[in-house]
């Protein structure tokens, strides 16, 4: 076991370098620089010159990837070209945002989610299992960005209520915190339930399906028992693993919510720093979230190790 | 939303509007020694503005910044020799008066006395000088090297005085030492390595307000300056703009009160807080104008037939409506809010009106009797050029003209701009209150001008060089009307319309006046009521 | 032996009554419904919209539905149901180009890989672990900036996103396949390497990746319209259902009707979708 965690770890170290030179080369590839967005519309030649040199840009790639790469290794990320906060500040906070709305939709989705889904599963077949399968399916289905449009602009209409504008950390204010983060958590984690519903709604299903339970129900062990000793158990583990790919989504996937509902997150972050070209940010924030989805997918790949000896491939 | 009652209200709109700019266009001259907007009579000091913006400025970095739409927030923090007066007027600023040689070279000014940079220390001659050889030096990568051509010198002449020195005369100076590009800053400010990002955090300049916080994709937060060297100035505390990522987050924000006043950058979203009570909405006559740029390097485009073709087969009235509901002037070849002193009228200049059918006659005489395709270039985030750009593609199409539309990303037009590639494209820029500062870098013949659309216009050029010099107004209107004329004739670009600058506040923001550049000078002039 | 399995066994329905299908698989049945009626649209647009979706009328902008427009006018004057409908072609062309694309590189390289093995197949797939891990629409972004602003690099871009999940389908498919003895028969036997490759392996592999088509089918549609709201998607004045709502999103207030049905008809196909893809999974889980 020992030998394999090595082993993975070390694989791990090379791809996560292979990752900082898909990410450079992927956002250097892009056209344009923060040097003409500076300028504008004013051309002046040794203008660009000096500001290209002041940023590095008129040395080779090869030196730059390079140099880049040995601060980041060093732990230094650099400094914002258009802020001139450190860059890691800036990730840091932002990340911190996109958590919190990552975790709280999680908690809300989960909450929701997995009692529905158990009591569908549970009721497989009837007329309750077929109307929760229909919520979940439509929340699946429908776009997150309109969900959360409709709904800013219904509350809006029908209560004339609208978020405050500035977040503030939880330890700042906890009620101002909670009412900038109450519509983007509720219509992302509405569909999130959805999903995890669903999952637990077919785990559920399946497991009842298993012969040991039916054997046990057939014995006359009450329903309830069966439930709470066997198959709550066996869903936990998938569930968990769930969880961890449904926080990877989050990473990236709050790039909409954040942009309609003005949250400074990490999607917000790099969408702002992709259109002013702002490379050690882009750069830095990408990096940043390719190698937290690679350790968590590293992490539940070891945790699926661990419970199911069997799994064994090389 | 029927018809009738719609056209109704637009049109009571509109008068209300004419009405509103005539007092403001009143306003404007009695008030014109006013800085940054009208005295209040009995304002009440203190308070914090919230203020919307779509628009979050990339830098706060007065001697590195582009884009035109993004300097609004840092003329509050950063003063330059002279403020761009609504009416055109260079009124002295950090400087207390000039004057100027007989040989119209030299310019000795003298500076204001008792100036303090939010550092702390005294502005002397020896800053003012140190700011603007910065500026025009280009090594320095400042993007106004290029406006401080003509200077050959800036000296220190004694604590307050600086002599300017320039190659040939150039009466647009005053306004250039304005506060589009630079500032007057500390001597050796730029000696430290980090200084010009440093900017994003700590400000450094003259203004009535100070950098307290500058959050990313959050807001900026200003903070009164307590040694401003005009007593009574500024009267609020502080102000927080807000950076709401859309329309509809900052309509919603409106409606709520979650921010006091907004400067709408769709004017026409004007329509969706109209009826909500507690907020007033104000227009105001701008220095911008939405044009069609037609780059004489694009194939077809290089014959001037062709160009005047697509003049006659453009309703710019059409245009206007579509992309921004009417909120706004069509324009000949002006600007709205300089039309008055410097506009030749629409009537008197040619291919300004429809004419399908002299436009096909041109088009076929040019080599193209079936018609051609064209790609038309419009800009992602300008919101105004999408629904023109359909518009104009219909209206061209009855002329034969085929458009094909492509959206790009910003900092690849820009890169076309200043490689002079621009095609047939949309353009949306606003000036100083000059026609030399509006006409001169982008129409004039390289090497003096940078002539972005290849016109190569040698009449046109020469026209710019005496504007440039001639010191009598009367003289220098003349002059502009005939290069305007020429403008009209031979098209490098069609300027199109110029858009209302609209303001949405609610009651107790008081004494806001948008000034024309669209940058927020009056914010310094703003109180608010309880 | 193992039966090499033909695609169309899998896809065969059994010679069971429609009411009896209804009852067992209502939502089968429901998805092909919806699925049929969506394609119907997105194929002959005219049969539905009686106007056309590219017509201006300026004073006609932001008219609420009506009897002449039912979904409303836009901020031009455009009929928005016109739009919604002829819309369906391009939206739904663009997301089964893209998948299509991502299936044959995606899957085909995966499978070589698999199949093959080695240094090649281990480097593939580290590129693949990174790939997966970036944002999709971050991702999406990056690649339409690249490429340009074109409606083929917009099929590009999303293909590139979805590329990885087919290559790991694929690769696994091989994987397994590659164990199985007849594998190890056709080889004895003296079969080129990529007879087998192409010939038996792909033929088992190929339902896996079928069926991974439909299940992605509505995760792109909802990327591709996401792009399309933050104005990377078709050029103007084409219609498509993600770009229609980036236009519609600031008349929010004004003209709810902009953003209800292009939103609804991205619910109603992603549905659809859903309902094929789940059926289709339960299938191959049984075989």
């Amino acid at each position: 076991m020992a030998l394999y965690l090595v082993k993975r770890l070390a694989a791990a170290a090379v791809t996560a370098i292979l990752a900082s030179l898909i990410v450079f080369v992927l956002v250097r590839s892009v056209p344009g620089d923060v040097v003409a967005q500076m300028l504008g519309q004013t051309s002046d030649p040794t203008a660009e010159r000096a500001l290209r040199e002041f940023f590095g840009l008129d040395r080779p790639m090869y030196r730059q990837y390079l140099n880049w790469l040995s601060s980041v290794l060093a732990g230094d990320l650099g400094v914002s070209w258009t802020r001139g906060h450190p860059v890691w500040q800036m990730i840091r906070d932002a990340l911190f945002v996109t958590l919190q709305v990552g975790f709280m939709t999680l908690l809300v989705g989960t909450l929701v989610g997995v009692p529905l889904g158990v009591i569908a599963g549970i009721y497989e077949g009837r007329w309750l299992d077929r109307f929760i399968q229909s919520f979940n399916l439509i929340g699946l289905a429908a776009p997150v960005f309109w969900v959360g449009l409709m709904l800013l602009v219904g509350v809006s209409s029908l209560f004339g209520w609208s978020p405050p504008l500035l977040y503030v950390p939880p330890s700042q204010s906890l009620s101002e915190n909670l009412a900038i983060l109450a519509l983007p958590i509720v219509s992302l984690g509405l569909l999130q339930a959805a999903a995890y519903s669903q999952f637990v709604r077919q785990n559920v299903v399946s497991a009842f399906h298993q012969d040991y339970v039916r054997t046990a129900i057939a014995k006359g062990v009450p329903t309830r028992i069966v439930f709470f000793r066997h198959i709550l158990r066996n869903i936990g583990i998938p569930l968990v693993t769930f969880m961890g790919l449904i926080l990877i989504q989050i990473l990236g996937g709050t790039v909409i919510i954040e942009s309609l509902f003005a949250l400074p997150g990490l999607g917000r972050l790099l969408l702002s720093s992709i259109e002013a070209r702002d490379y050690p940010v882009l750069q830095g924030g990408l990096l940043v979230v390719v190698l937290i989805a690679m350790t968590v997918n590293l992490a539940v790949d070891l945790l699926y190790r661990v419970i199911d000896p069997r799994v064994r491939l090389t | 939303m029927l018809d009738a009652t719609w056209l109704k209200r637009l049109g009571r709109r509109m008068a209300a509007s004419l009405f509103c700019l005539a007092t403001f266009a009143g306003s404007y001259a009695a008030h014109a020694q006013d800085l940054y907007g009208p005295l209040a009579k009995s304002p009440r000091t203190g308070g914090t503005l919230t203020m919307g913006s779509l628009l979050e400025p990339p830098g706060l970095d007065p001697f590195h910044q582009g884009a035109d739409a993004r300097i609004r927030v840092t003329v509050l923090m950063y003063q330059g020799l002279f403020y761009e007066s609504p009416n055109g007027d260079a009124t002295p600023l950090l400087a207390e008066s000039y004057t100027l040689s007989p040989n119209k070279l030299d310019y000795t000014i003298k500076l204001r006395k008792g100036v303090k940079f939010h550092t702390g220390q005294t502005m002397t001659a020896k800053d003012v000088a140190y700011s603007y050889n910065h500026i025009r030096d280009p090594k320095n990568g400042s993007p106004g090297a290029g406006d401080f051509g003509m200077v050959t010198a800036v000296t220190v002449v004694d604590d307050h005085t600086v002599k300017i020195t320039l190659s040939e005369p150039n009466v647009t100076l005053p306004l250039t030492l304005g506060n589009k590009y630079g500032a007057v800053i500390p001597a050796g400010y730029f000696d430290a390595p980090d200084a010009k990002t440093k900017l994003n955090q700590v400000s450094v300049g003259t203004g009535p307000f100070k950098l307290a916080e500058f959050k990313p994709n959050s807001n900026l937060l200003l903070a009164r300056n307590a040694d401003y060297w005009e007593k009574g100035a500024p009267y609020l505390d502080q102000i927080n703009f807000i950076f709401l990522p859309n329309s509809a987050s900052m309509l919603v924000a409106l409606t709520n009160k979650r921010v006091d006043l907004a400067a709408l950058t769709r004017p026409q979203d004007v329509r969706q807080v109209e009826r909500v009570p507690g907020l007033k909405i104000e227009r105001w006559p701008s220095l911008n104008q939405k044009a069609l740029d037609l780059g004489s390097e694009y194939g077809p485009l290089s014959n001037v037939g062709v160009r005047q073709a697509i003049a006659l087969a453009v309703d710019k009235d059409e245009i206007m409506r579509a992309s921004i509901g009417g909120f706004g002037q069509t324009i000949g070849t002006m600007v709205a809010a300089m039309q008055d002193r410097w506009g030749v009228p629409v009537t008197d200049l040619p291919n300004q009106k429809l004419d399908i059918v002299k436009a096909k006659k041109l088009l076929a005489d040019a080599g193209h009797p079936n018609g051609l395709d064209l790609n038309l270039t419009t800009i992602i985030g300008y919101d105004w050029m999408d629904p023109a750009a359909v518009t104009l593609r219909e209206q061209l199409a009855k002329a034969g003209i085929r458009l094909n539309i492509q959206r790009i990303d910003l900092g690849v037009w820009i890169k076309n701009f200043q490689s002079k590639q621009m095609g047939l494209t949309f353009n949306d820029w606003a000036t100083q209150p000059d026609p030399s500062l509006l006409f001169y870098r982008h129409f004039h013949m390289t090497p003096k001008g940078a002539d972005f659309r290849n016109w190569k216009n040698e009449a046109a050029s020469k026209l710019l060089g005496d504007g440039r010099a001639e010191s009598d107004p009367a003289k220098r209107k003349e002059i502009y009307a005939r290069f305007q004329k020429e403008l009209a004739t031979t098209v490098p670009t069609i300027m199109l319309f110029s858009a209302d600058h609209v303001t949405v506040r609610s009651d107790k923001v008081q004494n806001y006046v948008q000034h024309p550049t669209g940058w927020f000078y009056g914010l310094a002039r703003t109180y608010l009521a309880q | 032996m193992t039966t090499i399995v033909h695609p169309s066994a899998k896809l065969q329905v059994s010679p069971v009554g429609l009411m009896q299908r209804l009852k067992r698989e209502p939502d089968l049945v429901i998805g092909i419904v919806l699925l049929v009626a969506v394609a119907m649209v997105a194929l002959f647009p005219s049969l539905f919209a009686g106007q056309s979706p590219l017509s201006i009328n300026i004073d006609k902008a932001l008219e609420p539905p009506s009897a002449a427009h039912l979904f409303g006018t836009d901020d031009v004057g455009r009929d928005v149901f016109a739009r919604v409908i002829h819309g369906a072609r391009v939206t739904l062309s663009i997301c089964a180009g893209a998948l299509i694309i991502s299936a044959i590189a995606g899957g085909g390289l995966g499978l070589i890989s698999g199949f093959a093995g080695g240094r090649g197949d281990l480097l593939l797939g580290r590129v693949v672990d990174v790939i997966l891990s970036f944002p999709p629409v971050i991702l999406g972004i990056m690649v339409t900036g690249i490429l340009g602003p074109k409606t083929i690099n917009l099929v590009f871009a999303l293909a590139t996103v979805y590329m990885p999940v087919f290559f790991r389908i694929a690769r696994s498919g091989a994987l397994s396949e590659v164990g199985q003895t007849y594998v190890e028969a056709a080889r004895s036997i003296g079969l080129a390497e990529h007879r087998i490759l192409f010939r038996h392996v792909l033929r088992n592999v190929m339902p896996l990746i079928l069926v991974q088509y439909v299940i992605l089918f509505p995760l792109v549609l909802q990327i591709q319209a996401a792009l399309g709201f933050l104005g990377l998607g078709v050029q103007p004045p084409t219609p498509d259902w993600g770009a229609i709502l980036q236009q519609s999103k600031d008349y929010i207030v004004l003209a709810p009707w902009m953003s209800a049905f292009p939103g609804l008809a991205i619910l109603v196909s992603a549905l659809a979708l859903m309902l094929v893809g789940r059926a289709l999974q339960r299938r191959l889980d049984r075989r």
